[in-house]
């Protein structure tokens, strides 16, 4: 079996927001709106005085092996792959926003009929999306089912996003998992996240 | 991993939900009662069109309240199957809209033999010949043969609905005011309560019968009941929420922070009726005024209640 999972490193990641164009085009998000991104990195300053640092932390679905999401929707638009990928089908999700609230990583965002509209004229005859939905990351599932890595993964500069498979113990995202140097966020909650980070503040002191 | 984490409330379901929420519970009760009341209490016509009638209304109302935000309306074709209940078993709003239609249903179709008698739907042109359609009086000479089977269909659908209104907050794991199973008590309690004092406004201002004074009497006894459950509920919430995770905190900071919480819903929502009811109960009110002002204390309060929890539900985001 293939479990798909992400290891972030945010001691290499720089903030470009890199990731964020990348998943945009491939996903074809609608970019006029600031809040609907799939993946973005927030920017923030830790500490007091001389001892402050900047941190950028990317966020994205985290792919849950519990996801709530997918407990709550009721039409069955959300659903996880067997490969451990959660995704919505824009033709099944009717825009309850279920799934928006009960999500605890803020990683779904609506797609509304006036984006539809926009993004035919933004991103001409090759866009995909036919319908309002709430939308969300997918791992970009079209390119890994062709063997590629997921658009972020793929443009990061830094090499601070990588993917792998948790099932395989020789891939190193599996290795970094399982030494616990890579971390999930929120784990109390429950949703067993396959979206791991390795801290920062540790190394920076 | 070692995180900031920001405290925030959500802007997804706002005061439209709380309107679903409130119309879905209000509605569901008013139907179970007045078929309950009507089955096993007195056979009352006019007291089952108006619950039936009222109910089916309220519920249409908190529906369309729900449906006008969906992002794609059509899609909705996929929640309205029953179906949907088996293939998404957890999630609570499939359950929910089948309840809430199933309701409707079963609510018109108990009401039709009192609604066929009625000079009221009588004379009106549309209904009054859909009232004599053969398949109409058959219908109706079925449901006066199964009335309580049809009734208990009704009663069932209408507790789940109230239920399913606590539910479907209790399934968001990230907010701890809504996440604990305190909501689908509080929110079935409140919605039966709230029935209990729109039952009592409508047969002291509207039906006005002398006879169902004993009817008057135990909904007051039964309402009285529940707003005291209420209060025990909201005492354990305080602090449960007070005490709690930091999101339970925040939440509790911004409910019991607020005038319109601690005075809007449980001063005038559930204090203020309870000493009224609690005096017409064991003393008696010399006017009907007091009750009638209790009932309406007691219905914005079931609005406040939803209201604030929509607003108050507070997420831990890590960053």
């Amino acid at each position: 079996m293939t479990k798909y999972a992400m290891v972030i490193d945010l001691n290499t990641c720089v903030g470009c927001n890199a990731c964020m164009a990348a998943c945009a085009m491939e996903n074809q998000t609608p970019v006029w709106d600031t809040k609907a991104w799939r993946t973005y990195v927030h920017d923030e300053e830790i500490g007091v005085g001389d001892d402050v640092h900047r941190r950028f932390f990317p966020r994205l679905c985290n792919h849950c092996d519990n996801p709530p999401c997918m407990t709550v929707c009721p039409t069955g638009a959300t659903t996880k792959k067997a490969n451990g990928i959660v995704v919505v089908d824009q033709d099944l999700c009717m825009g309850c926003l279920a799934c928006a609230m009960a999500c605890p990583y803020h990683a779904r965002v609506e797609v509304t009929y006036g984006d539809v509209r926009k993004g035919k004229e933004f991103y001409g005859s090759d866009y995909r999306r036919t319908r309002p939905s709430v939308d969300k990351c997918s791992f970009c599932d079209h390119r890994v089912e062709q063997g590629l890595k997921p658009a972020c993964v793929e443009t990061c500069v830094g090499s601070s996003r990588m993917f792998g498979d948790l099932d395989d113990p020789n891939d190193p995202v599996a290795q970094m998992v399982a030494s616990g140097v890579a971390q999930p966020l929120m784990p109390h909650i429950g949703t067993r996240p396959n979206v791991y980070y390795i801290n920062d503040l540790k190394w920076r002191g | 991993m070692e995180v900031n984490v920001t405290y925030a409330t959500q802007d997804f379901w706002t005061w439209w939900f709380a309107v679903y929420l409130y119309t879905g519970g209000l509605g569901a009760a008013t139907l179970a009662v007045t078929f309950l009341t009507d089955m096993y209490l007195k056979a009352h016509r006019n007291l089952v069109l108006w619950g039936a009638g009222a109910g089916v209304v309220l519920l249409s109302l908190g529906s369309l309240m729900l449906f006008l935000h969906l992002l794609d309306h059509l899609a909705a074709i996929h929640v309205l199957n029953p179906l949907a209940m088996i293939n998404q078993p957890t999630a609570w709003i499939a359950w929910g809209t089948q309840f809430i239609l199933w309701m409707m249903v079963w609510g018109v179709v108990y009401a039709l033999p009192y609604a066929r008698v009625t000079p009221l739907f009588q004379n009106m042109q549309l209904v009054g010949k859909a009232l004599e359609w053969e398949f109409v009086v058959k219908l109706s000479q079925l449901v006066e043969r199964f009335r309580k089977v049809i009734g208990w269909l009704a009663v069932v659908n209408g507790v789940g609905v109230a239920v399913y209104t606590g539910l479907v907050l209790q399934s968001f794991p990230a907010v701890a005011l809504w996440a604990n199973p305190g909501v689908p008590l509080l929110f079935t309690v409140s919605a039966f309560s709230t029935a209990m004092a729109f039952l009592l406004l409508i047969m002291y201002t509207i039906l006005h019968e002398a006879e169902d004074e004993h009817i008057r009497v135990l909904y007051e006894r039964i309402d009285l009941v529940l707003i005291s459950a209420e209060l025990v509920i909201i005492f354990s919430f305080f602090f449960y929420l007070q005490r709690g995770s930091e999101s339970a905190v925040h939440s509790w900071n911004l409910l019991f922070h607020d005038m319109g919480w601690l005075i809007g819903f449980i001063g005038f929502g559930l204090i203020v009726p309870f000493f009224l009811e609690l005096k017409g109960v064991i003393k008696g009110w010399a006017s009907h005024f007091p009750i009638i002002a209790a009932s309406v204390f007691v219905l914005v309060g079931g609005y406040l209640l939803r209201h604030y929890f929509m607003y108050a539900g507070v997420y831990s985001y890590p960053w």
